[in-house]
């Protein structure tokens, strides 16, 4: 088994090795003070939709650039400009994640994650 | 919880399951006690048999009484009220059953029992009956834990699906449940919309299957670790193995199939935590499978067998777990709800990793004192906490002292491998699959480190895995090509390098007559060297194994189509890799939109190039096509929008070509969920998904021909004015005011603004409101462009700061309906399909060989 082992354990180290170089580029969570300080590092932001600031979506112009403000977990509020299409529900959403980075005072984001209420909020029951 | 049964209640269903469920659970622990007396005692193998018996028996009375309550909408019961309802088709009434956590617990353990009769039938003149099904009883005893809902000090054994409407916890307040007669007047809430179709009816079946039979391998592993005989089991083990291999195989691809077909993820493996989950033990199911073959035919990998078996089990448990907690949270699009039984689903994951490692050691002072230990540190985790540090320290121990049982006691070969012997490679490509499965179980646990080490890592992106596999399924491919043509114990390298030099040297010329134009011609600079060089290589070791594999079938099996099963399977696995390959990698999207604006000066991570805007009634140009949206119908809870496709004909004139109708189901339970359609070609398929669109019928005939409120704009020369259809620049200011018309006193001056519209297919149209001065009177003249129903009026001058003030209305049915949409093709697709197929089909003929092998040997 020698000649496997020391091939394993050489695979293995490699992978190891590989895995320690790659969290360092991974994605954290984080929040908008966290993602301003290091604009060239993708981050995931968690946070709620602020409502009470308009939000801009105008496909005839660009369908896959969507603007609205998003509020992070430490009550920050930022403008926030989304690279796709506005998601279909949006409004509805109880939590969002953004995946993006921070460039100038904008949050620009290439994906977004919703979080919509669950089952249990229709249990509105239909009654004939 | 009040006792007073409200008029209709059928009472009697839920006492009958609730009765079966309770004698599930202890007729397979009865049936576990009996067996472990019986391998000491002959005489309790009887009574250990009719327990099994019995739980099987009740297994299926659970099964029956469920579906009766469903069948029949017995609505007071909180199962049927939530997956079922009576408007909806019967046809669906399976997927019902499997909807819920509870059902899909019953359809597991349904499979365990028929696999587990099959086997206690298979086993019954040899030494491995009794160990076999001691331990398949105990997995039993905890599967059927699982819908028990009873509590023990206040924490909840399982979830049970014979709870009534009215004493679940999220339902018992609800008023209605007050009124005496609420059932007559109750109708369920039916199974999500989004799950009515077939695949739900054949996938959650067959992936359960598939887990299913990852259990055989992994009893007869603890088994063998158990009477100490780490061979035998092995030849009996194999066929079930490859027969795991193919359902669960099977099982995995249709989730792809079932999400490219029906669901937007844009494409058919977005290594989701739930995906990931059942293909990491599917990866150490066919590591265990090969290892269990060099095994059979020249011994030895003894206890990677043992470790592969147990492992891709425990995988199953481990993936139960990560999917079934919550501990995901929103790192999966599969909504999996938290039934709180976190706790207990970890617990059997521990048992079962104590268990292993118990019978693996054979010094009886380190076993008993390991379980002491394990028992004492869990009472002390349960009363005091430090559950984490615990956890990890206690699974660290259990590495080391796999490692030293493995070092002192396991029995090891003498002489190593040689280098051109088939087991060597065959080996090597076990554990380059397994160390591949590490690699994804660490990537796709990423929300469970965090909670343990309090880290904030977020979970990869799909790219990310897809760079991180590459390399590895070049190894294993390039393993799957030449190891067949490898003798065991050792080849005569010549012929070695004879038979395979052929089928290398055309695939790299295939190869590389495809992966020049494919990746290095292309301008787009979309690919690293990285990805440039790996595609290339896998490309011509995908090929590489097609045609190694043909020609091994052809020239050393002489086309016998009985030993065909490894060489078809391998073939197969070539296809679908180079079908994922080639789809994945030349997916190109048609849908590039208009934007102005481009963003590429923030990284190649944004790309506003995605989605196409698609006007009602206006036909764009898009890839070679040229597309129309046409047309937007509601049937039921699914809005379809129908978009024609013309290409070009002989003449250069766009052609009808298809339609598709890419729909949003304006699903009750979740939202607007958009569901892709796909045109399929031979050669390639051209998917679409709706990303947005007004969902609302009547707001087209609802809109007049009439004009909107006019909007002021101020500007200067060369500003740009936004119309819901055009953009409007300011262009210049024309008057009428030479010398000699400003000699006259009473003269009329007129000053024209040309203003030029653009609309979003790039015409140009021009208007040119006037603003007239007579006699001292400012009287605007308005103007206007029909095509694109805008109308100005040029109304003031402000000579002070150079600008003047326009005021624009808009015809309001302007404001078309439209829909935004992405369109990719995917190249190549059909050979990931063909791939699948070939490679069920090889796998299902290796397991007859398997089994016919056998078969002879006992006869």
């Amino acid at each position: 088994m020698k000649k496997l082992q020391i091939i394993g354990i050489i695979i293995i180290a490699v992978a190891v090795g590989a895995i320690f170089v790659s969290l360092k580029n991974t994605s954290t969570y984080a929040n908008f003070t966290e993602a301003s300080e290091n604009p060239d590092h993708e981050y995931h932001v968690v946070g709620k939709l602020d409502k009470s600031v308009e939000q801009i979506y105008n496909p005839t112009i660009n369908p896959d650039e969507f603007t609205f403000s998003m509020t992070d977990n430490n009550a920050k509020t930022k403008r926030v400009v989304l690279h796709k299409s506005k998601p279909q529900d949006f409004d509805k959403s109880e939590q969002i994640v953004l995946i993006g980075k921070m460039k100038g005072d904008e949050f620009h984001a290439n994906d977004i994650l919703m979080k919509c209420p669950s089952k249990y909020s229709d249990n509105k029951i239909q009654t004939n | 919880m009040q006792l007073i049964n409200q008029i209709g209640e059928r009472i009697w269903l839920g006492s009958l399951g609730n009765a079966l469920v309770v004698l599930s659970f202890v007729a397979a622990l009865l049936s576990f006690i009996a067996y472990l007396f019986s391998s000491k005692d002959i005489a309790f193998k009887k009574l250990a048999s009719l327990a099994f018996s019995v739980h099987a028996i009740s297994v299926i009375g659970i099964i029956a009484t469920l579906f009766f309550m469903l069948f029949n909408h017995y609505f007071e019961y909180q199962y049927a009220f939530q997956h079922s309802s009576k408007t909806m088709n019967m046809k669906f009434i399976f997927s019902c059953f499997w909807e819920g956590q509870e059902g899909s617990f019953l359809i597991w353990t349904f499979w365990n029992v028929l696999l587990g009769l099959i086997l206690r039938y298979q086993l019954k003149s040899t030494e491995w009956q009794i160990p076999v099904m001691a331990i398949f009883a105990l997995v039993q005893v905890f599967l059927a834990s699982m819908i028990l809902g009873v509590y023990i000090f206040d924490y909840k054994i399982g979830s049970n699906p014979f709870l009534l409407l009215r004493e679940h916890s999220d339902y018992k307040n609800l008023p209605f449940l007050q009124i005496q007669n609420y059932l007559q007047k109750i109708d369920g809430r039916g199974l999500n919309p989004l799950l009515m179709n077939y695949w739900m009816t054949i996938h959650p079946p067959t992936l359960f299957l598939g887990f299913a039979s990852t259990l055989v391998p992994f009893v007869f592993a603890i088994a063998g670790l158990w009477k100490k005989n780490y061979t035998k089991w092995q030849v009996l083990a194999l066929p079930w193995t490859f027969f795991g291999v193919l359902i669960l195989g099977v099982g995995v691809l249709m989730g792809g199939a079932w999400a490219y077909e029906a669901l937007s993820f844009g494409g058919f493996w977005a290594w989701d935590p739930v995906e990931n989950s059942s293909l990491v033990p599917w990866l150490v199911l066919v590591g265990a499978g090969h290892t269990m073959l060099i095994n059979k035919n020249k011994g030895g990998s003894l206890f990677t067998t043992h470790l592969l078996s147990i492992a891709s089990f425990l995988l199953v448990l481990y993936s139960t777990f990560l999917t079934r907690s919550g501990v995901l949270g929103s790192a999966s699009v599969h909504a999996f709800t938290d039934l709180g039984m976190t706790g207990q689903l970890v617990l059997y994951v521990l048992t079962f990793i104590f268990i292993s490692v118990f019978l693996l050691i054979n010094d009886k002072l380190i076993k008993v004192s390991y379980a002491v230990v394990s028992i004492l540190i869990l009472f002390f985790s349960i009363l005091y906490g430090y559950k984490k540090i615990i956890l990890l320290l206690w699974m660290a121990a259990n590495i080391v002292l796999t490692a030293y049982c493995y070092k002192k006691d396991f029995p090891k070969q003498k002489n190593e491998e040689e280098l051109y012997s088939r087991e060597f490679w065959m080996f090597l490509g076990s554990l380059v699959l397994v160390i591949s499965a590490l690699v994804i179980t660490y990537f796709t646990s990423i929300p469970v480190l965090n909670k343990l080490f309090a880290t904030q890592y977020a979970p990869p992106k799909v790219m990310f895995y897809n760079d991180w596999m590459l390399p590895f399924a070049i190894i294993i491919i390039a393993l799957v090509a030449a190891s067949q043509f490898l003798k065991y114990k050792k080849t005569n390298v010549k012929s070695f390098l004879k038979s395979i030099l052929r089928p290398l040297f055309l695939a790299i010329a295939i190869g590389l007559c495809g992966a020049i134009p494919l990746y290095f011609i292309e301008i787009s600079g979309q690919y690293s060297w990285y990805h440039k060089i790996g595609f290339t290589l896998l490309l011509i070791a995908s090929i590489f194994a097609v045609f190694a594999n043909a020609a091994y079938w052809a020239a050393i099996l002489k086309g016998n189509m009985k030993k065909a099963g490894a060489s078809v399977a391998h073939i197969g696995f070539a296809l679908l890799i180079i079908g994922a390959l080639i789809s994945m990698s030349k997916k190109v999207t048609l849908s590039k939109n208009t934007a102005q604006r481009k963003v590429s000066g923030l990284g190649k991570d944004f790309d506003d190039n995605k989605s196409i805007l698609l006007t009602l009634g206006d036909t764009l140009p898009m890839g070679p096509y040229l597309v129309s949206y046409r047309k937007k119908e509601r049937i039921g809870i699914d809005v379809y929008f129908e978009v024609d496709y013309f290409s070009p004909d002989e003449n250069g004139k766009p052609k009808y070509n298809f339609t598709l109708k890419p729909h949003v189901q304006d699903n009750p339970r979740m939202g607007k969920a958009p569901e892709p359609d796909t045109k399929h070609y031979l050669n390639r398929d051209i998917y679409t998904h709706v990303t947005y669109a007004d969902l609302n019928i009547d707001t087209i005939a609802n809109k007049s021909n009439a004009f909107g409120n006019a909007k002021n704009y101020v500007g200067h020369m060369g500003d740009t004015i936004f119309s819901s259809n055009a953009l409007i620049i300011i262009d210049s200011l024309k008057s009428n005011l030479t010398r000699e018309n400003y000699l006259k006193s009473d003269s009329l001056i007129e000053i024209t603004a040309l203003l030029r519209a653009k609309n979003v297919n790039g015409e140009t149209f021009y208007a040119r409101p006037k603003y007239v001065i007579q006699n001292s009177i400012a009287i605007p003249k308005e103007d206007s462009i029909s095509a694109l129903g805008l109308k100005f009026v040029f109304w003031k001058i402000n000579p002070e700061e150079g600008s003047v003030e326009i005021t624009m209305s808009e015809k309001l049915n302007n404001t078309r309906d439209f829909i935004v949409m992405e369109a990719h093709v995917f190249p190549f697709i059909n050979i990931l399909w063909i791939g699948c197929l070939v490679m069920a089909f090889g796998t299902g003929i290796s397991i007859l060989e398997r089994i016919r092998i056998l078969r002879m040997k006992h006869d």
